[in-house]
């Protein structure tokens, strides 16, 4: 009873609406979202929204809703890994490649078991080999960090 | 008290059900009985009128028939399950029963290979459990209280990037429509968890929603910490009815930490309402639970400490980039240039996702400023924002007001209940500054020369978010207000109750640090038999200020009000000065003018002391 009481009090308030093209982009994070194409507007933002989340399950298994992993966990070997993490959190790693340094750095240096330090140097020397144009993917960037850390 | 009471009814009842007698003679050094640790795992609730539930509405949740209500024929079950150790199914969703049991010695078997749950322990990598909590959102109703999850934190090489987010949360389906608020209120959606990599929820709320994170990092033992693992494998699989004020993201969070750790005994401490950050000040309060605390600024705290670091020819530079495109970053030297650079590039990841930019633009600026940056070979010269006002030490949710006042010359005294959550006046330490929510706020009084006793008003709901617009940013400040209030008819001078909805919108700037002018459209909408022509409908502009001097507060505003009757024309004008004595007490002066087209006037002051708790 006291639920329904205290609850029926704030309707008026929690209007709010979605969209169901949210799932996949907030899924896969902002990088991706918006260098693959698309765009980050308000049914992004609804769609993150922490009290709801968006699954069509009705029973069962309720995990995963990322849309990158169908688990919504961070799986597989480093390659599988490392591009996920880069279609994640391109933008972040974008910057921290340029500037040579940051969280993203040490990460993909944890993920692929080298140096932080010298991540970070090769990803800023290189960063135009890397981030070849405003167009790249993560695929393309995954494999050109590859390429420069074999070197 | 109450919790007391539920606590004694809960050691009548385990001695009640260690009483009862045993179906089975095993050889376990002890036979096997309901303890606290069985009761929190299986997430059982004592009743009002005696007696258990569940939590858990999932029915494959419970292996006895009576299993929901009953715990003792929920452990025989559980037990039998394990020492039959036929169906590997359903024993590999119960990896957190089967390690309580064989650690107290009731069961003896061997758990099987449970690949599935092998491999989810493997993507987590556990290595520990964190809190997570944050600010609340002002530009979603749902999220006005601020919203908790948990990191499983990750012993992956790395950073905690690579650990994962556990979110619970209502499972509304892709178009919950208009009635998610009923739905979400009433427990019309089912609740459950959702796993994400951490990197995910740091976009979510950090870069999407731009709020800050709090990582409260916890004191678990390595067995506590696989227990934590292992139950949220079992309810992860489960749902329960969600009710967005009491069994909502927060309240569960807090039966798993119970479901650990059953001396906790948090789930006991809410058993009407749990407020996400109330829920967070209770786990950061028991002792040997929280071991440190680290803070994750959104992005937009990020660039507005970068922008307050600049000195005047940064400034400069840095909105000539985000404003004209302009790069070249001129006159700086290159510490400042990198600055700018990584500020500007981070403005224009914030434009993107707030929609006011065109994706092309989006990616040649981001280039452009990346490219920028990295022909730069030397840090910036910006101190990170590592620190922030902890919302633990924030004041209490729940307010009494104990005042004193004249009203049109007659004397009152007044007593006010507010369950929730913060007004502008209030001490806001740790909380989102500019923003208020009241919730519920009840005014009693009583009338000197009349000795009669009133209901004032009774404020439903109250929001306000004053956003400042700056260089960067023009953000929509905001105003809901919705009550019942006790009035004066200016013809008259009778007084009835109006009940009155106020929805406006509007801009507000800071000229100086921590004072805000702000101007406001309200839309006014008056019902009740009292008025002449029982409703009214009315426009309001109104411009205000509110300033924040540490202890000191001040919140003043004048509207002028043109309405479809008579009786709502009016200029109002309300201001209040509180000065913070401590944490949870804090004295107010309230004093309002509303000027109308009759001949009662109100006039009305009030000193009162406010108490939080």
């Amino acid at each position: 009873m006291k639920k329904t009481v205290l609850a029926s009090l704030l309707c008026g308030a929690m209007l709010v609406s979605s969209n169901a093209s949210a799932i996949d982009s907030t899924g896969c994070g902002l990088g991706s979202m918006a260098w693959r194409g698309q765009q980050g507007r308000v049914p992004q933002i609804l769609a993150a929204t922490t009290n709801t989340s968006f699954g069509t399950q009705t029973f069962g298994i309720t995990f995963g809703t990322s849309g990158c992993d169908p688990n919504g966990r961070i799986t597989g070997g480093t390659q599988k890994m490392v591009l996920a993490f880069i279609e994640n959190n391109m933008e972040q790693y974008a910057m921290d490649a340029a500037k040579g340094e940051g969280e993203t750095i040490d990460t993909l240096a944890g993920i692929l078991n080298v140096d932080s330090k010298t991540l970070g140097e090769k990803s800023q020397q290189n960063f135009a080999y890397i981030f070849s144009s405003e167009n790249v993917d993560a695929v393309s960037v995954t494999v050109a960090l590859f390429e420069v850390m074999k070197a | 008290m109450g919790c007391q009471l539920i606590y004694m009814k809960k050691m009548f009842l385990l001695m009640a059900a260690a009483a009862a007698a045993w179906p089975w003679d095993l050889a376990a050094k002890e036979k096997p009985e309901v303890t606290t640790e069985w009761l929190a795992l299986v997430h059982y609730r004592p009743q009002m009128f005696g007696g258990y539930e569940g939590t858990i509405d999932s029915e494959s949740f419970y292996l006895a028939e009576d299993g929901r209500t009953n715990p003792v024929s929920e452990l025989q079950a559980s037990i039998k399950l394990f020492e039959e150790a036929k169906d590997k199914e359903k024993i590999c969703l119960f990896p957190a029963r089967y390690q309580y049991l064989k650690k107290q010695g009731w069961v003896n078997a061997d758990y099987p290979k449970c690949e599935e749950y092998q491999q989810f322990v493997k993507d987590l990598h556990p290595a520990g459990v964190t809190l997570l909590f944050t600010d609340a959102y002002m530009n979603n109703p749902s999220s006005l209280f601020g919203h908790t999850l948990v990191r499983i934190d990750t012993g992956r090489k790395g950073t905690q990037l690579l650990a994962h987010g556990m979110n619970y949360g209502a499972f509304t389906g892709p178009n919950p429509g208009a009635l998610y608020a009923v739905l979400g209120l009433t427990g019309g959606y089912y609740g459950g968890f959702t796993v994400k990599p951490y990197y995910d929820t740091i976009n979510t709320y950090n870069n999407i929603e731009n709020r800050d994170i709090w990582e409260l990092n916890l004191d678990l033992t390595q067995e506590e910490q696989e227990m934590f693992v292992a139950h949220l494998w079992e309810i992860g699989h489960t749902q329960t009815r969600y009710y967005f004020f009491s069994q909502n993201c927060s309240y569960m969070l807090l039966e798993m930490l119970d479901a650990v750790r059953p001396s906790l005994q948090l789930a006991d401490e809410f058993p009407v309402q749990a407020i996400p950050l109330d829920t967070l000040k209770a786990v950061y309060r028991k002792p040997g639970l929280v071991k440190s605390v680290n803070y994750r600024p959104s992005r937009h705290a990020k660039i507005i400490n970068q922008y307050k670091q600049m000195n005047e020819s940064q400034k400069k530079a840095f909105v000539a980039a985000i404003k004209e495109q302009n790069y070249n970053f001129d006159g700086l030297d290159g510490a400042e240039k990198a600055g700018a650079a990584e500020a500007a590039y981070q403005y224009v990841q914030y434009q993107q996702v707030a929609g006011d930019l065109e994706l092309s633009d989006y990616r040649q600026r981001s280039f452009k400023l990346l490219m920028a940056r990295n022909n730069i070979k030397v840090k910036d010269n910006f101190n990170p924002l590592t620190n922030g006002e902890k919302p633990m030490n924030a004041h209490e949710s729940k307010r009494l007001v104990v005042g004193a006042g004249v009203r049109n010359g007659q004397a009152f005294q007044e007593i006010q209940v507010r369950p929730a959550y913060h007004s502008l006046t209030d001490n806001g330490y740790g909380l989102l500054s500019g923003a208020e929510i009241n919730f519920l706020n009840l005014k009693m009084r009583h009338y000197d020369n009349e000795d009669k006793y009133v209901l004032q008003d009774f404020d439903i709901l109250g929001i306000k978010s004053l956003s400042p617009v700056n260089d960067m940013f023009m953000p929509y400040s905001y105003n809901i207000q919705w009550g019942i209030n006790r009035e004066i008819n200016p013809e008259s001078g009778d007084e009835g109750y109006v009940s009155n909805l106020v929805v406006g919108g509007g801009f507000t700037f800071e000229p100086w640090e921590n004072t805000y002018w702000f101007v406001m459209l309200n839309n006014h909408a008056a019902y009740g038999g009292f008025l002449p022509h029982n409703q009214y409908l009315g426009l309001g502009a109104a411009v205000g200020m509110f300033a924040d001097w540490g202890k000191w507060r001040v919140l003043a505003q004048a509207e002028q009000i043109w309405a479809t009757t008579n009786y709502g024309c009016k200029i109002k004008y309300n201001a209040e000065v509180s000065y913070a004595l401590a944490k949870d007490w804090a004295l107010a002066a309230e004093y309002k003018y509303e000027q109308n087209r009759g001949k009662y006037d109100v006039d009305e002051g009030m000193l009162g002391l406010r108490y939080y708790f």
